[in-house]
């Protein structure tokens, strides 16, 4: 009997990323097939050229033995490949039965009208099959995001497909509806669905997964049974790299005044309860998966997004951050994930993003700003942060990653920020230029600045923090000093809320 | 979070969402809120003749507003509707006065030179990527030089045409009850909104014209040939602009060419009174016909009380700017 | 419901301050409605509107849509201005027949029409106070003719092609150039709509065009304005004789940038309109038409109190 699904070699490259690599993977009908690896090792990639949203650069797709070209998202929905995308693709303002069926509405009056009452009842049958109370009619844009997952799931259900992607489907469910979810699979597997399961909670692929086939950087790294296999295992599988030999020396500042403290922050789902302290001096590394909560946490910190509840202290003295510009003025500084987005004015030079935060200060009494006074100070930080750019009027876009990056760290450096929030930091920036970053957070941090680092990429958090707060689904499970393993860390960004209280008293704090 | 309330009582709550019945209901009362006022404040105002005169002032502005709810629910806009509306009266100028070909040729013709005109836009935006706002600025342009080229720059009359101008002076209505003469034109304007209304709801081109609006990349990732739906949305507000074309040139007598800039502006001013969203995924046709009627009864309730020219635009455009907060304050509390 | 009773009342409240204003004396109420309305011609035509309401104690309100292209926008102001039962309407139209079914109406309801400016084609009207265009325009001619030398080239640029002033002006100029003055030649009749930016970028590529070009006429006020500001941006000499007046277009005159202009008298055609229906409302006997005249101004005789007096700024 031949496989459900076999790709061999496939390979794919963005521009300026080679995405996958002769990945391979192999899915059997009736089983349960977990794909594994780190943030960016090339799952969900692999997962949309099987499902035709990417084409593949070469290697080959077999469909019950055959070789087959899946040209686009429809294409794979004819040969009964579904996919639950990890970013929810509804329309918001379409009900929920609206969006399960779009595109396969069912007509009446030869095709010319929609059968409305047919859309919502199958809808309505696809739900009860789910054990889910919900109205087909419910508008999509109102749910919860964990009842726009359940839609999610019932339009992939609805499609009968033979093959099941589902890529983080839990990410934001509870218990309850997880124990549902895994009924479904359950069900499905009985059927004889293939289900491809993307996920990185250790303890879901105990529970439900046959085998676990392990990626990295883009290859593929081997795949195991997963009853017997030890979550140790499959974790060094995924992490794999040799740490680096030369173990930073981390500076002690346990007796250093705290900068920064935060107590009790709390918005919904997103951020429970999250406590902590950074001190003078100190570089905390912010680690924990995607949708963990960290951007939330820095952005709610900033200002940025409201809060339910939690105080910040700033220097001992409690702030009231409201929007940014409070947290600017307690000297607060952000560099948001994204900076083309958030923290660069692309179209501007290099000296005016460099005093855009604080222009107030090259302002002469006529309103006029003082050209001379900024381009000095832009040089000055051209040179101090070794900036490579031909002049301080070049245009910001025109700069490297790295650079740009560089420009947004003076930005912030010239508001004499004490404490700089630094999200994804070397993301899109060049290996040569990430020792660069690195070495300028250690500088800062020397000078006595209060850094929080927060990056996906484990071995970034392990050579730069001082001290690694992790997280898992928006509460902080654990604290680590500088140092400590990627296994450690995996295991605490995995930690499920049910196994919170068990390694409670285990808790490590500094 | 307000996702609880949504979700004990769908049925209630997401009907009224779903249809946007609140905002009519606001729109609406706004709407008879302006009639109140103007009837005590004038015995001429809710007299049988002016509330004709107001509906047939309607008439035009109302079906383009109807083809730019099209477009803005999709998440487009259309610059181009008014001077397309000219360009499909010019048409129907050159097939009746210059050709002299008979009367349902003409209206045929005009039509289907709107439904090309959105065909080119839809294409030019679907598939040469052009964002809406430039590809139909360009349209706007394209299509008021054309109808000065083709018209020679003079008014097209349609004197030899006879039955021509009871496409919206006539009175159907009228010649079965005499007390009644509403024009044709309005029959027309709540015949288009009827068709739309249900094009929107009942019909697979009215299901993608909502889910392109509200997010065209999960559409495309359902399999759905993107390009094809919205180039067929752009074609059919170019129809409905047709239909504007006729209403015009009929209520005229001619085809004014150099007529039709500025008009998409009053359009997207009613589609937006009516709480259709810019943003797109949102929108009511009844809603932009009630935004059309505000816009018309305020400009003729003014008229009437003799207020100055210059005050009535400045009413005009706190009511559009109130009509849109109205609808902002009403989201943030639900 | 806040967002509901806030509309209401704002609506209210102007709905009060509307109502207060006009007076309610049993005195006439006069519509006018005109071709355009921020257009410092058509606030010339208001204000003589306004002196002759002043003086002869009636109510006159004046309307005009924003540009000369939308008819449609004019019939709905008569429609409106009919639903207010008036007592006269002066009608300059945009297009005589789109209006012919209102004006039918407001004969049926014995309503007076007075038709100014370009008038309405139709007998309705009781009598048109106008200008002769195509007479102020061959008067232009003969100024042009004289000031280049009776020899060369010279242009048109005109507002539009549809209207009647247009086409009478154009044909008024271009006409007596042909019949008059044989050894001038009209190289060009352009139009831009009576927008002055239009309008110089036209005059400047006329220019560039007829290096040699010895003079050319702006037909209305925008034009003329537009002809002036190319030819300066242009450094060019070139005669220019303007259209109606306006501030800018005197100063053009003063500046010598401007040879002269041709001025109607717009706050006659006010005056004349209103001081005409009030006439018809007392059952006395109108002429068909009212010339309310023009005349050639240049830095010479604009202080005169005759041409000051019709000029507007």
């Amino acid at each position: 009997m031949s496989a459900l699904v076999e790709m061999v070699d496939i390979d794919k490259s963005f521009p300026g990323v080679r995405a996958l690599n002769k990945a391979k993977f192999e899915l059997l009908a009736g089983e349960v097939h977990a794909l594994m690896g780190e943030n960016g090792a090339g799952k969900s990639t692999l997962m949309k050229i099987l499902s035709g949203v990417y084409q593949r650069d070469a290697g080959s797709i077999l469909l019950d033995g055959q070789a087959v070209d899946i040209a686009s998202p429809r294409q794979a929905q004819d040969m009964g490949i579904g996919i639950i995308h990890q970013e929810l693709a509804l329309m918001r303002d379409l009900t929920a039965a609206q969006n399960i069926f779009i595109g396969r509405e069912p007509r009446r009056m030869g095709g010319l009208l929609l059968d409305e009452a047919a859309l919502n009842a199958q809808a309505a049958t696809i739900f009860a099959s789910m054990n889910l109370k919900l109205d087909p009619r419910v508008q999509v844009g109102g749910l919860t995001i964990a009842r726009q997952q359940m839609v999610e799931i019932a339009k992939a259900l609805s499609y009968k497909s033979r093959v099941l992607i589902m890529d983080e489907p839990t990410a934001a469910l509870n218990d309850a509806e997880i124990n549902e979810l895994f009924a479904i699979i359950g069900r499905l597997k009985a059927e004889g669905v293939g289900i491809v399961y993307i996920s990185h909670k250790m303890d879901e692929l105990k529970r439900i997964a046959d085998r676990v086939t392990v990626m990295r950087d883009g290859e593929y790294v081997g795949t195991v049974p997963a009853a017997t296999t030890p979550i140790e295992t499959i974790i060094s599988m995924m992490v794999g790299r040799t740490l680096s030999n030369e173990t930073p020396a981390f500076p002690d500042v346990s007796a250093a005044p705290v900068a920064l403290d935060v107590r009790g922050l709390r918005r919904g789902r997103e951020i429970r309860d999250v406590s902590f302290s950074v001190r003078k001096g100190e570089i905390l590394g912010l680690a924990g998966l995607m949708g963990a909560g960290r951007t939330e946490v820095a952005r709610a910190i900033f200002g940025a997004d409201p809060i339910e509840a939690g105080e910040v202290f700033v220097n001992g003295e409690q702030v009231r951050i409201s929007a940014p510009q409070d947290a600017v003025r307690a000297g607060i500084g952000y560099l948001s994930e994204d900076r083309k987005h958030f923290g660069l004015a692309t179209g501007l030079d290099v000296r005016n993003n460099i005093a855009l935060a604080s222009l107030s200060r090259f302002t002469g009494p006529a309103g006029v700003l003082r050209e001379s006074a900024m381009r000095d100070t832009a040089q000055g930080y051209i040179r101090q942060l070794a900036i490579k750019t031909p002049s301080d009027s070049q245009e910001a876009r025109l700069l490297s990653g790295g650079n740009q990056q560089k420009v947004v760290i003076a930005k912030w450096l010239l508001r004499d920020c004490e404490v700089l929030i630094f999200d994804e930091p070397t993301r899109g920036i060049d290996v040569g230029a990430k020792s660069e970053i690195y070495k300028l957070l250690n500088a800062l941090a020397a000078q006595g600045r209060a850094i929080i680092v927060i990056s996906s990429e484990l071995p970034e958090i392990l050579r730069l923090s001082h001290r690694i707060a992790v997280m898992c689904e928006g509460r902080l499970t654990g604290f680590l000093p500088g140092g400590a393993s990627q296994e450690d860390i995996m295991r605490l960004a995995t930690m499920r809320p049910s196994a919170v209280a068990e390694t409670e008293p285990n808790r490590k704090t500094a | 979070m307000d996702s609880i309330s949504t979700e004990t009582k769908p049925g209630l709550i997401a009907g009224i969402r779903t249809s946007g019945a609140f905002h009519k209901l606001l729109a609406f009362s706004g709407l008879i809120a302006l009639l109140v006022v103007f009837s005590l404040a004038s015995p001429n105002f809710m007299q049988t003749q002016n509330v004709l005169a107001i509906l047939q002032a309607t008439s035009v502005n109302g079906v383009l507003a109807i083809a730019a709810t099209l477009v803005i629910i999709t998440g487009g806009i259309d610059l181009s509707v008014g001077t397309l509306m000219t360009f499909c009266a010019v048409i129907a100028g050159v097939i009746l006065t210059f050709l002299g070909l008979p009367l349902p040729l003409g209206v045929l013709g005009a039509i289907l030179a709107g439904t090309a005109a959105g065909l080119v836009s839809g294409t030019i935006i679907a598939k040469l990527k052009v964002p809406p706002f430039i590809a139909t600025l360009g349209m706007m342009l394209i299509l008021k030089g054309l109808s000065l080229v083709i018209s020679g720059t003079r008014p097209i009359y349609f004197n030899d045409t006879p039955g021509f101008t009871q496409i919206a002076q006539g009175s159907l209505i009228g010649s079965i009850i005499p007390a009644l003469p509403v024009p044709n034109g309005v029959l027309i304007l709540f015949l288009v909104a009827a068709v739309i209304s249900f094009i929107l709801g009942k019909t697979a081109l009215g299901r993608y014209t909502f889910a392109l609006g509200s997010n065209e990349e999960a559409v495309r990732l359902s399999g759905v040939n993107v390009d094809r739906w919205k180039i067929a949305v752009y074609a059919l507000a170019g129809s409905v602009c047709g239909v504007a074309g006729l209403l015009i040139a009929s209520r005229l007598n001619s085809a004014q060419p150099a007529l039709g800039q500025g008009y998409e502006l009053d359009a997207i001013a009613a589609v937006v009174i009516g709480g259709t969203s810019l943003s797109g995924g949102r929108g009511t046709v009844l809603g932009t016909l009630i935004g059309a009627l505000i816009i018309s009864v305020l400009a003729n309730g003014l008229r009437i009380l003799s207020v100055a020219q210059e005050w009535q635009t400045v009413v005009t455009g706190c009511i559009i700017i109130l009509a849109v907060y109205a609808d902002i304050l009403r989201r943030r509390n639900l | 419901m806040f967002n509901r009773r806030t509309l209401i009342g704002a609506i209210s409240a102007f709905a009060l301050l509307a109502a207060s204003a006009p007076s309610f004396a049993q005195q006439y109420d006069i519509a006018l409605i005109s071709k355009g309305f921020q257009h410092q011609f058509w606030q010339a035509v208001k204000a003589g509107a306004d002196k002759a309401a002043a003086e002869l104690d009636v109510s006159v309100t004046f309307e005009g849509p924003d540009t000369e292209a939308q008819v449609d926008r004019q019939i709905d102001m008569l429609a409106a201005a009919l639903a207010r039962k008036p007592s006269a309407i002066g009608f300059a139209a945009l297009d005589s027949q789109a209006a012919t079914p209102l004006l039918e109406q407001a004969k049926a309801a014995g309503i007076p029409v007075v038709a100014f400016d370009s008038g309405v084609d139709s007998d309705i009207p009781l009598t048109t106070a106008t200008t002769d265009n195509v007479a102020a325009a061959a008067l232009a001619a003969d100024k042009m003719a004289e000031l280049i030398g009776g020899e060369g080239k010279v242009a048109v640029v005109a507002h539009d092609q549809t209207s009647r002033t247009g086409i009478d002006r154009v044909d008024g100029f271009v006409n007596r150039i042909k019949e008059a003055y044989p050894n001038i030649e009209v190289v060009s009749v352009q139009y831009g709509g009576g927008d002055q930016l239009q309008s110089t970028e036209i005059t400047k590529s006329i220019l560039l065009a007829n290096p040699d070009l010895k003079g050319i006429f702006g037909a209305n006020e925008g034009s003329a304005i537009g002809v002036a500001n190319g030819a300066t941006e242009l450094g060019s000499k070139v005669v220019i004789i303007g259209f109606d007046s306006g501030a800018a277009q005197i100063k053009a005159i003063t500046d010598g940038v401007m040879a002269g202009a041709i001025t109607q008298n717009p706050v006659g055609i006010g005056y004349e309109t209103v001081a005409a229906a009030v006439k018809a409302l007392k059952g006395e006997a109108l002429p068909p038409v009212i010339d309310t005249g023009f005349y050639f101004y240049d830095k010479s005789n604009m202080a005169d109190p005759e041409i000051a007096a019709v000029l507007y700024q």
